[in-house]
């Protein structure tokens, strides 16, 4: 079992999510058992505009707690956060960021993404 | 359904654009333009290269699926996307099955695959397949705003019908003196770019900007960046 609490910049609700990574996917977006998949997965809405393709910065959140218990981003999701609004020493693409077994983190929202020319 | 929820619209920036089908151009024997109109007075800005989001009805939900955007931005009226049939995808099969007069949600611009203006050195696209279409608008600002340098595009396809706007393209060669245009047919793209900006030369000043399906696209990005070249100078965007 897994947790995720989700704190949202813009003043929604926390949500507290459990789950069983083996059980993942929950959904079709994003890596399987990611904080993207988890999120949709139990009804908590993550933009992904790129449909969690790696492809764009939409599902950016900042991991609060936990962070060093989830693996390394790859080459290609360090070089999207390079490019996202807001970027932290802790930040993660929600598509990417899968959440092992038995780990609980806690993940912040932004309120901003990239959403014009 | 997506997007409209209390809770997704309070967190969220994002318009939802209702664009109707115009248009519909073969460009190869299983690849098209779909051009979309959005209602006056509405007009998208972005910026060449970005993608919009498509909100596709599909099995009862919301199904998710970016599409770049092949048009260019001072086109003004209508928004190119050109896609693939992909055997078994959703997505295309939905797209494949719009007409003429069929109506279409999206979400955009999205997308930091971008290019404004010729960047002051060499600069070199590479396309793969439909990675053409964000690349033929940001080909077309880089020269539109040239810096003086160089400016190359190597095509990757399977076939010569698949060398999508190719007519275009050979004539935008014609026309401007700095552009060179070489299609990739029957080549191995990361043998032809080793040979040529790898073991051809010492000149790591130039920029890339690679658009493709699958792994081509990271393995051009490992080569470049391994050969020296600056990380920022090898953009990219993987499909």
């Amino acid at each position: 079992m897994a947790k995720i609490r989700v704190l949202f910049e813009n003043g929604d609700p926390e949500r507290m999510i459990e789950f069983e990574p083996a059980k993942a996917p929950f959904q079709h977006d994003g890596k399987p058992g990611s904080v993207l998949d988890v999120l949709l997965g139990h009804g908590v809405h993550l933009e992904h505009a790129c449909g969690g393709n790696c492809a764009c910065t939409t599902c950016h959140v900042i991991v609060r707690s936990g962070f060093e218990q989830l693996p390394e981003a790859e080459e290609d999701e360090l070089d999207l956060l390079d490019k996202a609004p807001g970027l932290t020493a802790t930040s993660r693409l929600g598509c990417q960021a899968v959440i092992p077994d038995d780990v609980e983190i806690t993940v912040v929202v932004p309120r901003f993404t990239i959403n014009a020319a | 359904m997506e997007g409209e929820s209390g809770k997704a619209a309070g967190r969220s920036q994002r318009v939802i654009y209702e664009a109707t089908v115009e248009r519909i151009v073969e460009r190869a024997s299983d690849t098209r333009s779909l051009f979309l109109r959005l209602p006056d007075p509405q007009r998208l800005a972005f910026r060449p290269g970005q993608f919009i989001s498509c909100m596709l009805p599909i099995g009862g939900e919301t199904l998710i699926r970016p599409y770049s955007i092949a048009s260019d931005p001072e086109d003004g009226g209508l928004l190119e996307i050109c896609l693939n049939l992909v055997p078994g995808g959703p997505g295309s099969h939905y797209l494949f099955g719009l007409g003429v007069s069929a109506a279409l949600r999206f979400t955009g611009p999205w997308g930091t695959f971008t290019l404004d203006s010729q960047p002051d050195a060499e600069c070199v696209f590479i396309a793969e397949g439909t990675g053409i279409a964000p690349i033929r608008p940001m080909l077309k600002r880089a020269l539109a705003r040239p810096s003086g340098h160089a400016v190359r595009l190597h095509y990757a396809a399977r076939s010569a019908p698949h060398l999508l706007y190719a007519d275009e393209l050979a004539a935008a060669e014609r026309a401007c003196a700095s552009f060179t245009f070489t299609a990739l047919l029957g080549v191995a793209p990361a043998e032809y770019v080793e040979q040529r900006y790898v073991t051809g030369d010492n000149d790591r000043s130039r920029h890339f900007y690679i658009c493709g399906v699958g792994e081509i696209v990271p393995q051009l990005r490992d080569l470049l960046r391994r050969a020296g070249y600056q990380r920022r100078a090898v953009q990219y965007e993987k499909w």
